[in-house]
């Protein structure tokens, strides 16, 4: 790289700061929540009665019953609180007001900032899917699995997060280049709503086309977690799909890092 | 009649300048109309995967969900083509342009209606040929009753999508932040018309029917061309064809409330 930072010793405070203060932004807007969440709820009872509706005039398709059906999509819904944020937006509009320069500046590490400012807003919404689940199960039942399979599903969300925000992140570094992306990143995330599973579970799509939609990233984020949830995945098989979800966080971490270091550079060259 | 004729001008001005500033951003324009694309083409994949699943929902096959769609997607376009600005109204209040608009001698919600963007008809003709391929598709006939009744269903259907808006936008003169409102608001217009409505409860029915007249803007008009034996409230099959009425009434019930608020607006102190 063209110019050298110097490199201070490593303190995690100030990370932790940058995140509360992204937290305490997201509270201030008392309105929005009281909002999102009763649009939850109503949500929750629409999925429930499609569901029902389907399964009251069809013969059940053997691989989920009712119960996991609803319980897939409520947890589904919840995920989404904290799938659907666009978590490093501030990366792009610090370089479209031209900020970066000034955040370049500063004694920190710069990408850090930003995960830390998104990971804050995060943590706000996700506070949120608890009254919002509470508030669901006066509509809907949930299944609630074993203790391991509690265990597997955390683990297999966190691992879909993070390709998540890979996507995110890729997503808003190509504002280096470009400088509209909105109807980009819009298209991802509605795509991603379909073949990832969010708004009908894969397994309940033709064969041929649920065999090629599990191996991509989007299932990673949302179908994996959420078949572990409701036994679809068995324990046995939790190896080889963990296994694959990280995959795509380190493939689409390769290429966060990349596209990040060749914009830095290129920001850099043309004088910030 | 002079104020018409100004109206008039305005009104083409408006259309000039949109089109302009669309050929302008031409990338941009791509790029959403790619996005409008995949916005309906995700609805109406998740439909197709889910009826495949399940061949029926109440009697409605995927055919026929198809043509509910598509009459959802007419109406919604022609608001979105025509009055799309009334969504931003919150942002003319916030960033206190709207004190603007108070002081010139036209009428206020013409003006908010003709603010230039980059507004383009590329949703409207999605949705027309869409519709026409749905409606081919789902085996409706199309006769004199339809071409004359069509167009005034989406028309009628633009009004309740207006009308609802309209509401929206004038809480803004109490609160100023309504965003989450709006989002919500436009979401659950989405689902409770993707769906027959006679899969909800009587409440929800009723409330649809009458409270926000969603229920109009297709499933009642579907049910009736596509002669379904049953709809949501056991009305006669024809109140599908009150679409133009009821959007008239409805927007009529938020242009008072518009005017309500209007009286008493008082800026957010620019």
């Amino acid at each position: 790289m063209s110019v050298v930072f110097s490199r201070p010793r490593f303190r995690l405070e100030p990370y932790v700061e940058f995140a509360k203060v992204a937290m305490a932004k997201e509270a201030t807007y008392r309105f929005d929540v009281f909002t999102n969440i009763a649009s939850v709820l109503v949500r929750v009872y629409i999925l429930r009665t499609v569901w029902v509706a389907l399964y009251a005039h069809n013969a059940a398709p053997s691989e989920l019953p009712l119960h996991a059906v609803i319980t897939y999509s409520t947890i589904a819904m919840l995920m989404s609180l904290v799938m659907d944020i666009d978590q490093t937006r501030i990366l792009r509009d610090s370089l479209h007001d031209g900020s970066i320069v000034l955040d370049f500046t500063k004694p920190m590490r710069v990408p850090l900032y930003f995960i830390a400012n998104g990971t804050g807003e995060v943590l706000f919404h996700a506070v949120l899917m608890i009254p919002a689940l509470a508030l669901a199960l006066f509509f809907v039942h949930i299944d609630v699995p074993s203790f391991g399979t509690l265990a597997a599903f955390l683990v297999s969300f966190l691992l879909g997060y993070s390709v998540g925000f890979c996507i995110n992140f890729i997503l808003n570094c190509t504002a280096f280049w470009t400088l509209e992306i909105t109807a980009v990143q819009f298209i991802v995330t509605w795509i991603t709503d379909l073949v990832g599973g969010e708004l009908v579970p894969l397994v309940l799509f033709p064969a041929a086309l649920q065999n090629v939609l599990v191996v991509l990233p989007f299932a990673a984020m949302f179908s994996t977690p959420l078949l572990i949830y409701v036994g679809h995945i068995p324990p046995a098989q939790y190896a080889g799909a963990l296994g694959l979800q990280a995959f795509w966080l380190i493939a689409l971490g390769a290429v966060s890092v990349v596209m990040w270091r060749l914009g830095a550079r290129r920001l850099v060259s043309q004088g910030g | 009649m002079k104020r018409l004729k100004a109206m008039a001008r305005a009104y083409r001005e408006y259309w000039r300048i949109n089109v302009l500033t669309t050929l302008e951003y031409r990338e941009n324009f791509l790029m959403w109309f790619a996005f409008t694309i995949v916005y309906h083409g995700t609805a109406l994949g998740a439909l197709w995967v889910v009826l495949t699943a399940f061949p029926s929902m109440n009697g409605w096959t995927f055919r026929d969900m198809a043509f509910l769609y598509g009459l959802w997607m007419l109406a919604h376009a022609v608001n979105n083509t025509f009055f799309s600005e009334i969504g931003n109204i919150p942002d003319h209040v916030h960033e206190g342009e709207f004190d603007r608009l108070l002081v010139r001698p036209l009428d206020t919600l013409f003006q908010l209606i003709a603010t230039p963007g980059q507004t383009f008809p590329d949703e409207l003709i999605l949705a027309v040929s869409y519709f026409a391929a749905a409606t081919w598709y789902s085996g409706v006939h199309v006769g004199v009753l339809f071409l004359i009744f069509v167009p005034l269903i989406a028309l009628g259907g633009a009004l309740i999508d207006l009308g609802i808006n309209l509401i929206v936008g004038t809480l803004a003169f109490w609160f100023v932040r309504v965003d989450a409102l709006q989002w919500i608001v436009a979401q659950l217009e989405q689902e409770f018309t993707r769906y027959p409505v006679s899969i909800y409860s009587r409440s929800v029915r009723l409330l649809l029917t009458f409270a926000f007249p969603f229920a109009f803007m297709n499933y009642y008009p579907a049910a009736f061309f596509l002669n379904k034996p049953e709809n949501a409230l056991a009305l006669p099959p024809a109140v599908g064809l009150l679409t133009p009425l009821i959007g008239l009434a409805f927007v009529s019930v938020a242009y008072a409330f518009w005017r309500f608020g209007l009286n008493r607006y008082q800026g957010v102190g620019h």
